[in-house]
């Protein structure tokens, strides 16, 4: 009886979902299968659950549907020697696995790892009750589309591309859209991309060019580490962390396919260092962009700040390792190798100084 | 308490058969190392599927068992323990070629192609690699490191990015710290025998590859100057184009094509020869007389990044806002 209980239940539920999904008009084309994900390289999430994943090996961008996971409370998450963990979890060496990205569902505060072994099978673990678990891949709602070289269409390009490679560096959602930065092995330059979600046979990809003038007079053409979709006074803007580590400002309708773009320089943090991670979090009205850094600890910039400035740094910063620009400060948290947010606070993975690697929340008195 | 005895396994590297008609339980756990009994219960446990047939269970891990690691399996009430040797005629990793070939190369040099005989371990790959001077000491800041390495889909081709804001004038790395490489000093590229394979196993030694640093190129390839052999009609013979200097390899063998006087595209093998300054072409079908075009992509670089179109640290102001070159470069030959 109580089998049957169930059953009925389960049914009326699926029903449900079955009708949730049909009626989301970004789920629609979606379809239930083994999306062939060869990697994972980053990860961002969109709207209903929706979770985008890069895939460079197949060059390819992958929407999964994780709605169906519950709400959660990970505010007390703590898990220690992550990097062992997850090398006896899959029965090998520290050495052979990467952590190659953390991301939070904003909708339920579920946290998502992705990992590369060495063996090419990529994973995706969620954590749940302060336990790592895996997300099969093989048998997922799915929705993908291939990363078009914009480069040779445009140029009407019939030759056979089988050097190249394009990694992507980023990629966030905003609007409707799917932008990524990322870098090929042919040419260093730091391309951006535009692609329309859902995704349609005959998709607009851009593929769009920026530089900057904070280095004097020669081009820098590098690319772009890590950014984020975002408003500045009111309109939207890209605010971009480049390799090394001038942070440049795009307003997005300025951005056109195919232009080179000069972005405004509004802070370097410091040579020797390269942005990580980079998330914006609005509590009690104030917001901030937080910034993992590979070599600087994490950085705290209010947006107050960050809109009032209007200049564009356009001369070399002379002091040996010395910071200019929109202020910042300096939170206590250093060696953060993946960084987003949590509710109204954030969530790190940080090495610590006794070697510990630590997925574990951030103090959010520190952006009250 | 677990009974010490062996049962019916059998291992390889992507599963763990248990045949035995006398199932009990049908869970199988295992665990990386050798794990005393006690400590099993707060051990992590490997994720795998568990697959039961007829007189068969089958634990199938989720990424294959490596080699030379042990593993503890707990079935049924009982422990046991295996590990997977290397196999006696195993092919090791080892680095098959490496772009430039030149032992000679310009101080500006923008980009290492390592090419492995097999697949390799792609995470943590730049803790494998350095470059050391002359007098043996390791060089800082030489690599771009990326997040995730510009690794073929293979995953036997690396790219190495020497580090552009350092050999990119004006930059604040090359200000700071000037260069990578200093001119007529000499320098080794090195691959620690620690990087492995896609199945965790070391290559069995260094691979060092020893150069000297030359002159600073900052000269747009032209194409003007290379000079193409000629061919009889009927042969296959190599169509070979002279470069007057090496060039790129990830930019350009697959970026070039030869159009015959209808347009349509000569079909062959292409390659690079004598250290990448000599770009060759194998047709597959032999040469009819015809007039042919070679057109050669913009984005074909030199070992300094420069390519047909512009410099690697071209000066601002020399910038289109264009950010394809239209203009096209080809050679033209006939053959008679």
């Amino acid at each position: 009886m109580k089998t049957l209980i169930t059953f009925i239940i389960s049914l009326i539920l699926s029903f449900f979902v079955s009708k949730a999904q049909a009626n989301s008009s970004l789920k629609a084309n979606f379809k239930t299968g083994d999306p062939g994900i060869t990697s994972i390289h980053k990860m961002t999430f969109g709207p209903e659950g929706i979770l985008f994943i890069g895939d460079s090996n197949t060059a390819q961008i992958i929407a999964i549907d994780l709605s169906a996971h519950p709400k959660v409370d990970n505010s007390k998450v703590k898990l220690d020697q992550l990097d062992k963990l997850i090398s006896d979890m899959m029965g090998t060496t520290i050495d052979q696995i990467q952590i190659t990205d953390m991301v939070v569902n904003p909708e339920n505060n579920n946290i998502y790892l992705s990992i590369n072994h060495s063996s090419g099978v990529p994973i995706l673990l969620r954590v749940v009750d302060n336990v790592l678990k895996q997300v099969p891949l093989d048998n997922v709602s799915h929705s993908k589309t291939a990363l078009q070289n914009a480069v040779s269409e445009e140029a009407k390009d019939r030759r056979g591309r089988k050097l190249r490679k394009w990694a992507v560096a980023d990629l966030k959602y905003t609007e409707g859209k799917i932008l990524l930065s990322g870098l090929s092995n042919q040419e260093f330059a730091s391309t951006f991309r535009s692609i329309d979600f859902p995704f349609s046979d005959k998709q607009a990809s851009s593929s769009l060019e920026i530089y900057h003038a904070a280095h004097g007079k020669y081009e820098t053409h590098a690319p772009i580490k890590t950014f984020i979709p975002t408003k500045i006074n009111g309109d939207s803007h890209i605010v971009a962390g480049y390799t090394c580590t001038p942070l440049v400002v795009f307003p997005m309708n300025e951005i056109k396919p195919g232009k080179h773009h000069k972005g405004r320089t509004v802070a370097e943090l410091g040579s020797g260092n390269s942005p990580v991670d980079m998330i914006e979090i609005e509590n009690e009205g104030n917001r901030y962009l937080l910034i993992a850094n590979s070599n600087r600890p994490l950085m705290k910039m209010d947006f107050k700040d960050l809109a009032a400035y209007k200049d564009s740094l356009t001369t070399p910063v002379t002091k040996k390792g010395a910071a200019e620009g929109v202020d910042y400060v300096n939170l206590p948290y250093v060696n953060v190798q993946q960084l987003d947010k949590l509710g109204d606070g954030f969530i790190i993975i940080q090495r610590e100084s006794n070697g510990n690697l630590a997925l574990k929340t951030g103090n959010s008195w520190w952006v009250k | 308490m677990f009974a010490q005895t062996s049962l019916e396994f059998i291992f390889n590297e992507n599963q763990i058969t248990i045949s035995n008609s006398e199932v009990i339980t049908e869970n199988i756990l295992v665990f990386k190392g050798e794990i005393p009994e006690d400590q099993l219960p707060v051990t992590t446990s490997i994720l795998g599927k568990i697959v039961k047939k007829e007189k068969e269970i089958h634990f199938i891990p989720i990424v294959p068992f490596g080699w030379n690691q042990k593993y503890t399996v707990l079935y049924n009430h009982t422990i046991t323990h295996f590990s997977l040797p290397v196999p006696e005629n195993y092919e090791f990793l080892s680095v098959s070629k490496i772009y430039p070939t030149s032992s000679r190369l310009p101080s500006n040099l923008l980009k290492w192609y390592i090419r492995f005989s097999k697949p390799i371990n792609t995470a943590h790959i730049y803790d494998h690699i350095k470059f050391v001077n002359a007098s043996g000491d390791t060089l800082s800041r030489v690599v771009l490191r990326l997040e995730n390495a510009l690794i073929s889909d293979n995953a036997t081709l690396l790219t190495l990015w020497i580090e552009p804001g350092r050999q990119k004038r004006d930059l604040i790395p090359n200000k700071q710290l000037g260069p990578v490489f200093n001119n007529q000093e000499n320098y080794s590229l090195i691959i620690s025998k620690n990087i492995k394979d896609n199945k965790g196993v070391s290559m069995q030694k260094d691979f060092i590859h020893p150069f000297l640093i030359t002159d600073t190129d900052r000269v747009k390839l032209a194409i003007n100057t290379w000079e193409i052999n000629s061919i009889e009609a009927n042969s296959r013979g190599n169509l070979l184009i002279k470069c007057d200097e090496p060039i790129d390899y990830g930019s350009s063998l697959n970026n070039i094509t030869i159009l015959n006087s209808n347009d349509q595209e000569v079909t062959g093998t292409w390659d690079l020869l004598n250290q990448e300054k000599v770009i060759a072409f194998k047709p597959k079908e032999p040469w009819k007389k015809d007039s042919y075009e070679v057109h050669f992509d913009a984005g074909i670089e030199d070992l300094a990044g420069n390519n047909l179109y512009r410099l690697f640290d071209n000066e601002l102001h020399t910038i289109s806002d264009k950010e394809i070159p239209i203009e096209s470069y080809k050679l033209e030959f006939i053959i008679k």
